[in-house]
């Protein structure tokens, strides 16, 4: 049985990734803690309101009552992965867009400091998932998601053994509603 | 360095002939039966502690900096 996680980045499309799975017939598990709002007009796709890090730092998540089912557990949030089985989707975005998303979000960030501490949490995450024998991932550009969204949703769709239903997924990327996105690097 | 060693995939890369020559003389008498099999262990080695090196690890000050971001983008207590 195995543990489906969409991860990344806060900021760096992992809602809108959980969004393909969902209209491409891929079970996901998701409530509605933390509403659609103007950063995330389609909604977050997430478990209790985007806290379960807290949860999975204390032991207390239930990862099996979520086997076989799409979480969505940002890239901070792996580091406290029981062992298990899992495969990732985890999301990667133009930093720059990122840290303008996430200072819309959340207020001023200090560039200067805070850049580097994420781009190093990224390569954290990668790494981990790299070390990890009970981790299988594939890496997914937002912004070629943007640009090529049938390209990449197909990339996905032989991650996950073809089980995706790529017509109705690629509906779910809807360009307008991405904002802050910066040159698409090919 | 064109030597084929066993079955696997390989490719051959250019090393200035006096190397190659010095590399000879330091493997004779030693298990590498080749030029390219000790150019491959010793990349190998390299390879292996550079990827060490490059571990990225969190100072707990440089943790609780992301966590306080995370607290504000709500995906902490």
């Amino acid at each position: 049985m195995i543990n489906y996680i969409v991860s990344g980045l806060e900021r760096s499309g992992t809602s809108m990734m959980m969004q393909i799975l969902y209209k491409g017939g891929m079970p996901v598990a998701f409530d509605y803690s933390r509403p659609p709002n103007d950063h995330n007009p389609k909604g977050y796709y997430e478990l209790e309101g985007g806290k379960i890090i807290n949860r999975l730092m204390d032991g207390t998540f239930p990862m099996e009552k979520y086997r076989e089912k799409f979480i969505k557990i940002t890239a901070y949030g792996l580091k406290f992965l029981p062992k298990g089985k899992y495969k990732i989707i985890y999301m990667i975005r133009n930093i720059d867009e990122i840290m303008d998303s996430m200072e819309k979000m959340s207020g001023p960030i200090n560039r200067e400091e805070e850049k580097p501490l994420f781009e190093k949490l990224n390569r954290y995450a990668i790494q981990l998932m790299k070390k990890r024998d009970d981790i299988d991932y594939i890496i997914v550009n937002y912004n070629k998601v943007i640009k090529n969204p049938r390209r990449e949703i197909e990339r996905v769709n032989e991650f996950l053994g073809g089980k995706l239903d790529v017509e109705s997924a690629v509906k779910a990327v809807d360009p307008k509603l991405y904002r802050n996105v910066r040159e698409v690097k090919k | 360095m064109t030597e084929k060693e066993g079955k696997g995939k390989y490719t051959t890369v250019s090393i200035p002939t006096p190397l190659a020559e010095k590399i000879k003389r330091r493997i004779e008498g030693t298990g590498f039966n080749s030029i390219s099999s000790y150019v491959t262990y010793v990349l190998r080695e390299l390879l292996a502690s550079m990827e060490e090196e490059e571990e990225e690890v969190f100072s707990k000050e440089d943790e609780e900096k992301i966590k306080e971001r995370l607290r504000a983008l709500g995906y902490l207590d």
